[in-house]
């Protein structure tokens, strides 16, 4: 069994190489599907033996893609674009996107031009969903998406199959927050260390990532509960990965306790439940989930579970890591911002881009905000 | 989409259309206002939303992008938005959002009131910025919104399995409408509103497909204003009348040879998005000065739906504008351009509309590839006055020109 420093090691190289997997995987005769944020059904792709791979852009110069989109559409969209017209993604079978926000619907019908050359494949929710009519539009998509998957890579689906990778994705999650929930006792882990545990997830078929997951918690769990106590942060946004970001933090004693970071927490809340059918399964899955900025919340559930989070981890603060033109996140900033002010938990709002170079107004504020928690 | 603010003419004909349609505008806020007044429980309501449920149930609403137009029209548009950012609201939210949700806490502003609400209804066949907006009210204000979802269709045509669950909603919207209100649905009354709401919007698709004379008996830009009544009036049988009185007077402007476009007709456009409401007279000007003539805008279609049983209803609603995929939204456009023989497109970067710009790059560019037309663009805003430039809007409009001259000497 691999000790902690290799473990983190191996964390680090999937999520800083994600060229490398999607080499690794094809190298293997395996198909890749790419899977565009914020929820796509990779366990669909996964039963059909294919690879699912997170598509989240990257931090880069946009140059290409300013053909397609205005600038003030967020930097994920635009970031994705850019790498496959640039030829990144070459190599995977098809492109999933999600339509759960204004920006996500334009990625894909600027992408059939873009890129031509990777079928997109749209999955199309529902927002009213904890409904039957809403569960039998989940289905439909699901459906057109395994029709559209089959066609890409010339895979079969099978139910049965199904049943095996939900199975395997419900082990999963259970082991991402598991490792999250130890990962607040050992202030000794880094915020980039954390970041890439969430991060090759994406980039890796969910059981090798649980197996390695697995390793770190058994290595956790045998070492005694470390000393030394660092400044505890709960984080909120749709990415927070941005290497000068997680340095700040790491420079300035902040440990992430807990996150509601789309790209990392929101993915493991919610397990497949049993049905009828695999399929069912899943797409009742879909239609538990809540809490995230892209599905339809009047209740606004997600203020109150990070103020609740923030308590159950006792975190001096909350940290919002705004993705800029993302306006699902910046409407939900203001009732996260009342929610944490009615609880006295201090917040703080950045602002990030993936074309961001300079973090110099992000270090300053984030300097007054740790004087602030100190 | 606001009602109108020209400055009104001299002794208005009480029989002209402009009256009418002016008067329903009014006596719209007004009859939300008495009703509220008299303890009913009224809504505010997304300008797409299902409007036969309420008008079915006699349920009062009022709609914020509406108000959030003539609050931009009327110069209020920066001061709004501002304050919606020192609550925390990003600027980069769209503007008429911004506004609302100003408004929800000023209560009482110069440009343009309405009672608060008792409830929202929500559609997000425009946008899901909606939803995100609806949200924040909803919470705010602590009262219960309904969503109908119609989500964005990737494909050309309308699946079976979208009108099912929009159907399932429109059922579900009813009962929670009747719950919040308690008025209840009746099938014959429904049945009138539908009946209604054909024949205006028949009225309403007729008079302004009146752009497609030479010349035109409209500016182009009267349609932005009117668009109001179609919006807000469409289930009532004084829309309906109204909109009879502009075809006949438009078609009575082909007759006689006269037009509301003050000057000759020398060029005839496409106009691509939501008006400028802050900018309205300059982009109106702008137009003018050279003898432009907006004579095509998918803006116009977007709330005349025609159907002839529920499901067709249900389709309509989701095959609004912002609902559908490029090639349909290409080809709806490349349809009217040609229907009105447009020579040029200009298209409005909105900067508040994200789903309205976000491949507006790509379709424009097959339009024009399409129609043989020009396209240029400009940088605005439907409300905030700070994303437009005057200077570049008059420099891409010469743009236009010149090359739509171009065209018109090599053909």
């Amino acid at each position: 069994m691999a000790n902690k420093t290799e473990l983190l090691e191996a964390f680090h190289k999937v999520a800083t190489n994600p060229a490398a997997q999607l080499k690794k995987y094809t190298d293997a005769g395996l198909k890749v599907v790419g899977c565009v944020p914020v929820y796509t059904p990779e366990e669909i792709i996964h039963s059909m033996g294919a690879v699912p791979m997170g598509v989240w852009g990257a931090d880069t110069e946009l140059k290409e893609s300013k053909q397609y989109f205005p600038a003030f559409i967020c930097s994920i969209m635009q970031s994705v674009l850019e790498l496959g017209m640039r030829g990144t993604y070459n190599g995977i079978s098809a492109l999933v996107i999600p339509s759960l926000c204004d920006s996500l619907k334009c990625l894909g019908q600027n992408w059939k031009y873009a890129v031509p050359g990777i079928p997109f494949i749209p999955m199309t929710y529902p927002q009213n969903r904890n409904n039957e009519v809403g569960f039998q539009f989940v289905k439909a998509g699901y459906n057109r998406v395994i029709a559209d998957l089959e066609k890409a890579t010339g895979l079969h689906f099978d139910d049965a199959e199904l049943a095996k990778s939900n199975e395997v994705y419900n082990h999963h999650n259970a082991l991402m927050r598991k490792v999250s929930k130890l990962l607040a006792d050992h202030p000794e882990i880094t915020a980039e260390q954390r970041s890439d545990i969430f991060k090759s997830a994406t980039f890796m078929r969910k059981e090798e990532h649980s197996e390695l997951v697995e390793q770190l918690i058994a290595a956790l769990e045998a070492e005694p509960a470390a000393t030394g106590k660092k400044i505890r942060i709960v984080t909120s946004g749709i990415l927070a990965d941005s290497p000068s970001l997680l340095a700040i933090l790491d420079e300035n004693n902040m440990q992430v306790v807990a996150d509601d970071v789309a790209a990392e927490s929101r993915q493991y809340r919610t397990d497949i439940p049993q049905a009828d059918t695999a399929l069912d399964a899943l797409c009742r899955k879909f239609c538990a989930m809540g809490n995230c900025s892209v599905l339809y919340d009047a209740d606004k559930t997600r203020a109150d579970l990070i103020v609740q989070m923030a308590k159950e981890q006792k975190a001096d603060g909350v940290l919002v890591v705004l993705t800029k033109f993302c306006d699902p996140e910046e409407f939900d900033y203001v009732p996260i911002k009342h929610a944490c002010e009615a609880a006295g938990i201090p917040q703080l709002l950045i602002e990030v881009d993936r074309q961001m170079n300079n973090y110099e107004q992000a270090k300053t504020a984030l300097l007054t905000f740790k004087e602030m928690l100190s | 989409m606001a009602e109108e603010v020209k400055k009104t003419r001299p002794a208005p004909d009480p029989n002209s259309a402009a009256y009418k349609l002016n008067q329903i505008v009014a006596r719209h806020y007004k009859e939300v206002a008495e009703a509220k007044a008299r303890g009913e429980k009224i809504g505010w309501c997304a300008s797409n939303f299902p409007q036969e449920i309420f008008q079915t149930l006699g349920v009062k609403v009022c709609y914020p992008e509406n108000q959030a137009a003539a609050i931009a029209a009327r110069g209020g548009g920066e001061r709004m938005c501002s304050e919606s950012e020192m609550e925390g609201y990003s600027n980069d939210i769209c503007a008429y959002a911004r506004i609302s949700l100003a408004y929800m806490k000023d209560k009482e502003i110069p440009e343009q009131n309405m009672p608060q609400p008792d409830f929202v209804l929500c559609c997000n066949n425009i946008c899901n910025c909606m939803i995100k907006w609806y949200e924040n009210i909803a919470k705010e204000l602590n009262i219960p919104m309904i969503l109908i979802d119609i989500p964005f269709n990737p494909d050309y045509e309308v699946s079976q399995e979208q009108i099912d669950y929009v159907s399932g909603q429109f059922r579900a919207a009813i009962k929670q409408l009747e719950e919040i209100t308690g008025k209840k649905w009746d099938e014959e009354r429904f049945k009138e509103v539908c009946a209604i709401s054909n024949r205006t919007s028949r009225a309403w698709l007729e008079a302004t497909s009146y752009t497609k004379y030479d010349p035109s008996p409209l500016n182009g830009f009267d349609l932005l204003n009117h668009m109001a009544v179609a919006v807000c009036a469409r289930g009532t049988v004084e829309a309906a009348e109204a909109f009879e009185t502009l075809l006949k007077e438009y078609k009575q402007a082909v007759k006689d040879g006269t037009s509301t476009y003050r000057g000759e007709q020398k060029y005839r456009i496409m106009f691509e998005g939501i008006a400028c409401w802050p900018h309205l007279r300059v982009t109106s000007r702008g137009l003018r000065d050279r003898g432009m003539n907006m004579v095509a805008t998918i803006y116009a279609d977007a709330f005349g739906l025609l159907y002839d049983d529920f499901e067709g209803m249900i389709r309509c609603y989701c095959s609004v504008p912002n609902a559908v995929n490029l090639e349909k939204a290409r080809d709806n456009r490349v349809d009217i351009a040609k229907r009105t023989n447009a020579e040029g497109l200009l298209v409005h970067t909105n900067r508040s509309c994200k789903l309205w710009s976000g491949f507006m790059y790509e379709m424009s560019k097959q339009i024009g590839e399409k129609c043989n037309i020009p396209v240029v663009s400009f940088d605005g805003d439907q409300a905030d006055p700070r994303n437009f430039s005057e200077a570049q809007y008059n420099t891409r409009l010469d743009g236009l020109m010149e090359t739509m001259d171009a065209q018109k000497g090599g053909n």
